[in-house]
Parts: structure tokens; sequence; C-alpha cells
């Protein structure tokens, strides 16, 4: 492995590694804040329990989301040091801004942990809303930084230079809205159904009903209305793409030919060698409708650009459609589960719950597999036609070796945490709820 | 606004030295306890640390990102030239972070508690050992900036910077300080019959500091090492370093006799004394190498960042300097003002 892929691939682990913590630490505050809105109002002590534990989980995940983004703001630099020698300034004000929301979320987190019984009941509930606004704040400005490597704006490249700064002009690009709005909600849908998951299995394994049927309703609320909201807003990110990087949607649908009227493919098997794709299915000139809203519009294709500005073809188009198809089906789950509000008998199936605990990893499953559609589709630039990775990587050899650490490190973590959340399950479910 | 920046960057550093210091010191002294002592100091440093470690550790974001944002050739030599000591602190926090939160909310306490606290101390001797030897690699000279990468091996160019004595001894200084902070610390939070012990830590680490800060002065010396050389003949260091000198006699005695507050007000301010003293030889040089000097001034920014950072910092700052200070009041961390 070169130092350029072992580079890239440290950063890629890290971050599908960071996101699943920062997805959680950001949209758990919200359950539980709920959860305890619940107790102050009703004085129902499963309340109290469920906010307790989660809690606890809130506590382990904003750590280990909280460790691992101070590696990453340090990997960045790194990683990649002439990147971050140029793009820092430009980009630093979504970031420095990000630092302010961190420090307030920690601040308002441990108020909420410590602050039982010890400040004002409403002041302590208060605290919690804020870390979970803090959260979704941070979320939304590294975004904004990510989309100003799709769309780099705030600056004048002349001669190799980057003048005449504008870091305001630079958080504001023109990806940021579409960017933050999709990956807002999908945080959300991932989240919402892999917490409402858990819960479904504790359900099915008949293990106290009332408490956790109450925690599967608030997480999969929030997640089910993300989910019915995530394609409208993926179709926004889509034609905001087919105006701005025609390559990456190109390779999302591995669409090779220019054309008008361009079907849409769902599925198939990509032969690079041969340019085509196999075994698909085809909805005619869906795609020039997506991208451009007009049937007849004409997509550019693959072949139409030179080979070193395209990315993975294979990679893309997989990870596209996976997201779209998770997405789909999570919307029709989402559709359903407010039907199921009325038709109260589903409850007390078991294949209900059996649905819900098989569908938990699936909105991660999704986010992951976006986030490789838009970083894989970017390549071989990291800075979209400003800066090619490669020549953004640090002249430090034996980063395989750096790669191979934190691939044993995470991987500890991941199984750790696993664990953990196993236990603090166990130990709820073993405890007893008084009033 | 230049000057903001540089004012920002500085507390930043002095608050992460004082406060993550802190937190770091607290696993040392755990380390370095007889195992009855262990459960006592474990139940403190929870009691006092707890609450507030989180918020601590984001000062160091902070450092990170003013650098980046204001100072980034700067910061592109940190990050090329001590990418190995760099990554080691990042596993040393990374470890520290999920052990403390690990033993403190796992659901069950059990045989597991042995490995995070374990991994606990371990990695709380280990980060700021290596803090202290990045920074030692800073002033010690011998990072040689090159664009030919291919000219010199592997261990002079990202080894040799900071793998040797000197750096090393400044790194078990500051581990020594942290270890120092930390026990004058927890005497005000403990027990008043657990208070001897830490008192008993606070005299050691005190000692052990002042020795370890005369060996890396005199190895200095005798090595004609250039920032060691300026520190010792600059006239406000000289002040500062007599000043701190002077100040050892109130805190010893207040540490030996216990006094919360007087203590904690000494030893803060013999860290502040030997930073400022430390800072004003660096600058305005931030990194001084084998050849040349690598200057604040000449690494800045254009001033249309500079300025957009300096007004997003003093914005920060109003947001979140006042919840900070909410916190620890709170938590009861500043007991002066209950007077
Ligand atoms: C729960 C997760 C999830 C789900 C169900 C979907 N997406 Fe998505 N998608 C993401 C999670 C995600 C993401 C991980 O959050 C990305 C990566 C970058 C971003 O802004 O969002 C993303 C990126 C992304 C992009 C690329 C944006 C860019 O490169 O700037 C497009 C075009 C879409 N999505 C389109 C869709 C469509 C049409 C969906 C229809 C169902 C859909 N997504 C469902
Ligand atoms: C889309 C990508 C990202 C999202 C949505 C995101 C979101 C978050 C959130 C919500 C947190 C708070 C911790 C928690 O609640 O668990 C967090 C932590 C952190 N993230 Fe990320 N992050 C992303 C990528 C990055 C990147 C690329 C960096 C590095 C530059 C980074 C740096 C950090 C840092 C430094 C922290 C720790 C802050 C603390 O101590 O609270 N994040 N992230
Ligand atoms: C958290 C969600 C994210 C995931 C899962 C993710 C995933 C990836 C992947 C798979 C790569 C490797 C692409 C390749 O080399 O083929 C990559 C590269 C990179 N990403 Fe992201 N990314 C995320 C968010 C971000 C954000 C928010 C930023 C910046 C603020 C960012 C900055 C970078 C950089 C600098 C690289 C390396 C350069 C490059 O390969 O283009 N990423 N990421």
């Amino acid at each position: 492995m070169n130092n350029l892929d072992a580079a890239r691939l440290q950063m890629a682990f890290t971050l599908i590694f960071h996101i699943v913590f920062a997805c959680i630490g950001m949209v758990m505050p919200f359950f539980m804040i709920i959860a305890h809105k619940k107790w102050l109002n009703t004085r129902n002590p499963v309340y109290l329990k469920l906010t307790k534990s989660w809690q606890k989980g809130v506590a382990i995940f904003f750590v280990t989301g909280a460790v691992s983004g101070t590696a990453l703001s340090f990997e960045l630099g790194l990683l990649w040091p002439e990147f971050m020698k140029h793009a820092g300034p430009i980009i630093g004000m979504p970031f420095s801004l990000e630092g302010a929301a961190f420090f307030v979320e920690a601040i308002a987190l441990g108020f909420y942990l410590y602050g039982w019984d010890k400040i004002s009941e409403k002041f302590h509930w208060f605290t919690g809303v804020i870390v979970g606004i803090a959260g979704v704040a941070s979320g939304i400005l590294v975004v904004s930084a990510n989309g100003w490597m799709n769309a780099p704006s705030g600056f004048d490249y002349i001669d190799g230079k980057f003048l005449n700064i504008d870091p305001v002009k630079a958080l504001l690009n023109p990806a940021w809205f579409t960017q933050a709005l999709h990956m807002t909600l999908a945080a959300f849908t991932a989240t919402g159904f892999a917490v409402a998951g858990v819960h479904a299995f504790q359900i099915l394994k008949k293990r106290q009903i009332e408490l956790h049927k109450k925690a599967f309703k608030i997480a999969i609320t929030f997640g089910a209305i993300a989910a019915i909201l995530q394609p409208i807003s993926g179709d926004l990110s889509a034609k905001d793409i087919a105006k701005r990087q025609p390559v990456k949607l190109a390779a999302m649908e591995a669409h090779y030919e220019t054309s008008t009227g361009v079907p849409l493919y769902i599925g198939g098997i990509v032969n690079t060698e041969k340019k085509e794709v196999s075994y698909k299915i085809e909805i005619p000139k869906a795609l020039s409708f997506l991208a451009f809203g007009d049937f007849n519009a004409e997509v550019k294709g693959l072949n139409d650009f030179p080979d070193d500005v395209k990315p993975n073809v294979a990679i893309v188009h997989y990870a596209f459609q996976i997201m779209v198809g998770i997405g789909t089906l999570l919307l029709i789950i989402g559709i359903l589960f407010f039907i199921s509000l009325k038709k109260k008998t589903w409850w007390n199936d078991n294949k209900f719950w059996l649905l819900f605990t098989l569908l938990a990893p699936m909105g991660f499953v999704a986010l992951e597999a976006g986030w490789i559609v838009t970083e894989v589709g970017r390549q071989p630039w990291i800075i979209h036609n400003i800066m090619k990775t490669k020549d953004a990587v640090t002249p430090m050899p034996g980063m395989v070796y750096s790669f191979y650490m934190y691939v044993v490190l995470y991987t500890i973590l991941t199984v750790a945490v696993t664990w953990l959340m196993g236990r603090q399950i166990k130990s709820l479910n073993n405890s007893k709820i008084e009033a | 606004m230049l000057y903001v920046v540089l004012f920002f960057l500085m507390v930043s550093l002095l608050l992460y030295v004082i406060l993550a210091g802190a937190d770091f010191g607290a696993g040392i002294i755990e380390l370095f306890s007889s195992k009855q002592n262990q459960e006592i100091t474990k139940k403190t440093v929870y009691r006092v640390i707890g609450p507030v470690w989180e918020a601590n550790h984001i000062w160091v974001i902070i450092m990170v990102v003013i650098l980046w944002v204001g100072f980034p050739k700067f910061y592109n030599v940190l990050v090329v030239y001590l990418h190995i000591p760099l990554t080691l602190i990042l596993l040393g926090i990374t470890m520290r972070g999920v052990s403390f939160v690990f033993r403190h909310y796992d659901a069950f306490k059990d045989k597991s508690q042995i490995v995070y606290d374990w991994m606990f101390r371990v990695s709380s001797l280990l980060t700021p050992l290596f803090l202290g030897i990045t920074f030692g690699a800073t002033i010690y000279g011998e990072i040689i900036i090159t664009d030919n990468y291919t000219s010199l091996s592997f261990y002079d160019l990202f080894i040799a910077p900071w793998l040797n004595v000197f750096c090393i001894s400044v790194g078990l200084f500051f581990t020594a300080l942290c270890a120092f902070l930390a026990s004058t610390l927890l005497i005000g939070e403990a027990k008043s019959n657990e208070r001897a012990l830490f008192v008993k830590k606070a005299r050691v680490s005190n000692v052990v500091v002042i020795i370890l800060g005369f060996l890396v002065l005199s190895y200095g010396f005798i090595n004609n090492i250039s920032f060691v050389t300026d520190f010792i003949k600059n006239p406000y260091t000289i002040g500062l370093v007599t000043l701190s000198a002077i100040l050892i006699f109130p805190l010893t005695n207040s540490i030996k006799k216990a006094k919360k507050i007087k203590s904690r007000f000494f030893a803060g301010i013999q860290v502040v004394l030997i930073l400022l003293a430390a800072l004003i030889v660096h600058y305005p040089n931030l990194l001084i190498t084998s050849k040349t000097s690598l200057s604040i001034i000449a690494t800045a920014s254009s001033d249309k960042v500079i300025s957009v950072l300096g007004m997003s910092l003093i914005i920060g700052g109003l947001v979140i300097l006042p919840g900070l200070f909410h916190l620890f009041k709170s938590f009861k961390m500043i007991k002066v003002l209950e007077r």
C-alpha cells in the first residue's frame, strides 16, 4: 500500500467511525429531553428510569465522539498538511464556530449529567435542550466545511495562490445548505431507527415491556419523520450535484454516454472496462427529470470527461444504490409506523418488533454509503477542481503503520462500546422501577 | 487583531496546561499511590473533575483551530515533522477519555474496572509526557525544514527532532508539573481525613518539579541549546523565575498546612510564571529549527482572516466564558468566591 492510499484509508476509516458516534451524540439528547419532559409532566417513574439510562448512553457516546473528533481535527493536518496550509484560513470560520458550539455542548452536558437534584428542575432540563441544539449546530458547521471542499468559494485562485480570502463567503458556500439539511435529517433517521431497533429487540424478548415501548415510540417518531423528509432533501442534493459536479452525478448513475432523456438505473453490475451496466432496471427518462426537472434534459456522461478527473465509478454507483434503496425502504417503514399508531393490534404482533429489530442498522448503513458517494465521488480532488488529493498528502513515509494503529484502536473501541451498551441494557432490565 | 488572536492562543495554552494538566495529574497520582489510596483518589477525582473534564479538554481543540486558521505555515511544520509524537498524544487522549467514562459509567462494577483503571492511569502519564516532548521539540532546534524529503533519512527528519534527552526531560518536567497541580487541587477537595494523602503527594511532586526544571536548564546550558541560553540571559525571564522561586516558600508552607485556596492560588501562579517566562523567550519565534527560526508574525494569515478569526474568538469567548465560570462555580471548583 502506498502512502497516499494508506492516508486515504485512514481518513475514511476514522471518519466512518466518528460519524456514528457524532450522530448518536447529536440526536440522543433529543430523545433524552423528551423522556425527561414526560417525567416532569407525568411523574411516571418509568420515564425517569428511561431518561437516566439514556443519559448514560449519551455520556459514553459523547466521549467516544469527542475523542475521535479531537483525533480528526489533528488528522486533517497530520494527513493532509498541504491541504490545511491553504484551506485552513479559508474554512477556519466554520471550524472556530464549531469549537464554540462544542464548548457550549460540553458545558451544558456537564450541568446536565451532574446537575440532578443540584440545580433547579427547569434549568436542569433546559441544559439538556442546549446539549441537543449545540450538537446539531456543530454538525451543520462541519458539514459546511465539507461543502466547501465540494464547492470551493470565498477566495480567488491565481497562479496557484489563494488570494482575497473571505471566510464568511466560504462558510456559506453553494453546497452548505443542501448538504447540511440532508446530513441533519440523516442523523435523525439513522439514530432514530437504531435506537428504536434496540428497544424493539427488548420488546421481542419480553423484557421491561412498558419501558421499552415508551422508548421505542420516542425514538421512532423522530426517525420516521426524518425518513419521510429524507428523499425530498436527497432530490435537492442531486439537483445541486448535477449543476456543480456533473462527473459525480455521472458516476453515481454509472452513466457513460452523454445523451438526452436519460433513464435512471436501479441496481445493476458495473463493468468499468466495457463501460456498461448489466442486470439493471431502467426507468425511462427519470434521471434527466431528477437531475434537471425536465424529462428531456441532456445529462453528460463519463465518456466526456478526461480520465484523470474521474472517481472510482463502481464504488460511487454501488454506494449510491445502497443509500437510495435504504432511503426508499425507510420511507415506507416510516409511513407504516404512523399507520400502526391507528392499528394498535400491530403492536402486539412479534413480527412488528422483529421488523424494527432487523432495521436497526439500516439508517447507519445508508448514512455511511451516502458519505462514500460524496467523498469518493469528489476524487481525485480534495478541493474540487483546485487541489488534488495526491498533492495534499503528508510527505512522511510509513503511513500504513499509522493506519493499522487506528484500525486496531477503533476496532477495540467499537467492541468495547457495544459491550458496554449491552451491559447498560442488561442492568436496566434487571432493575425494578419503584414509584 | 493579531494581538487579540495571540492573546486567545496564549490563554488557551495556559488554560489547557493548568486545567487539563491537573486532569492528567490526577491520573498520575493514582498511578503512584498505594492500592488503598488509589480508591480514595479515584473517588475524589471523579467528584472534582467529572463535571468539567470534557470542557477542560476543548482548549486544545481551540488551540489547534487558532493555529491552522491564523498560522497555517507554523501548523504545517508541526504536523509534518512532529507527526509521530502528535499521534501518540492523540492515542493517549483517546485512551484516557474513554477509560474515564467507562470506569464511571459501566453499569456493573466488576473485574473490568481493573482494565479501565490501568488504561486511565497509564494514558494519564503518557499524554503529558508526549505533550512536553512536543513542546521541547519546538525549542530544541533539531527540526530540519526541507522540501527534499529523500535526501535525509527518516530518522533525521521525523524522529531525531523529538526523541532525545532534552525533549524527554522537558516531557518529564511537564508530567511532574501536572502531578503537582492535581495534588494541590485535590487537597482542597478531599475529605478532611484524607487530606494528608494529597498534602504528601503535593510536597513530593513539588520537589520533583524543581529538580527536573533544574536538570532541563542545566542540560540545555551545557549543550548550548539557544532557547536555554536565551532563557538564562533574558532579564524578564530571570525576574519571573526569581519571583517563582521566592513564591515557592509560601507555596510549600500553605501546602504543609493544607490551606486549600492559598496553595491552589500559589500553585497556579507558579505555572503561569514558568510558562510566561518560557513564552517570552519563545516570542516571536514559534519554532526554533536547526537553521532558522519561524516567526509568528511571518506565519500569520492575511489581515482579513485574522480579523474574522479575532471577532469569532471574542464573540465565542463572550458566550462561553460565563457558562464555563458558572459550571465551575456550581460544582464548587471555585471556592474563593464563597468567602
Ligand atoms: C440515513 C441516511 C440517508 C438516506 C436514507 C439517504 N441519504 Fe443521501 N446522503 C446521506 C444520507 C442518506 C448522507 C450520509 O448524509 C450524505 C453524505 C453527504 C451529505 O450531505 O449527506 C448523503 C449524500 C447524498 C447525495 C450527494 C450529496 C453531495 O455529494 O453533495 C445525494 C445526491 C443524495 N444523498 C441523495 C439521496 C436520495 C435521492 C435519497 C433518497 C431516498 C437519499 N439520499 C437517502
Ligand atoms: C459530517 C461529519 C461530522 C459531523 C456531523 C460531526 C458532528 C459532531 C458532533 C455532533 C460532535 C459532538 C460529540 C458528540 O456529541 O458525540 C462531534 C465531535 C467532534 N468532532 Fe465531529 N462531526 C463530523 C466530522 C468531523 C470532522 C471532519 C472533524 C475534524 C475536523 C470533527 C471534529 C470534531 C471534534 C474536534 C469533536 C470533539 C468536540 C468535543 O470535545 O465535544 N468532526 N462531531
Ligand atoms: C463523517 C462523515 C464522513 C465520512 C464517512 C467521510 C468519508 C470519507 C472517505 C470514504 C474518504 C476517502 C475518499 C477517497 O480517498 O477515496 C474521505 C476523505 C476525506 N474527507 Fe471525508 N467523510 C466524512 C465527512 C467529512 C467532513 C465533514 C470533512 C471536512 C470537513 C471531510 C474531509 C475529508 C478529507 C480532507 C478527506 C481526504 C482527502 C480526500 O480523500 O479527498 N470528510 N472521507
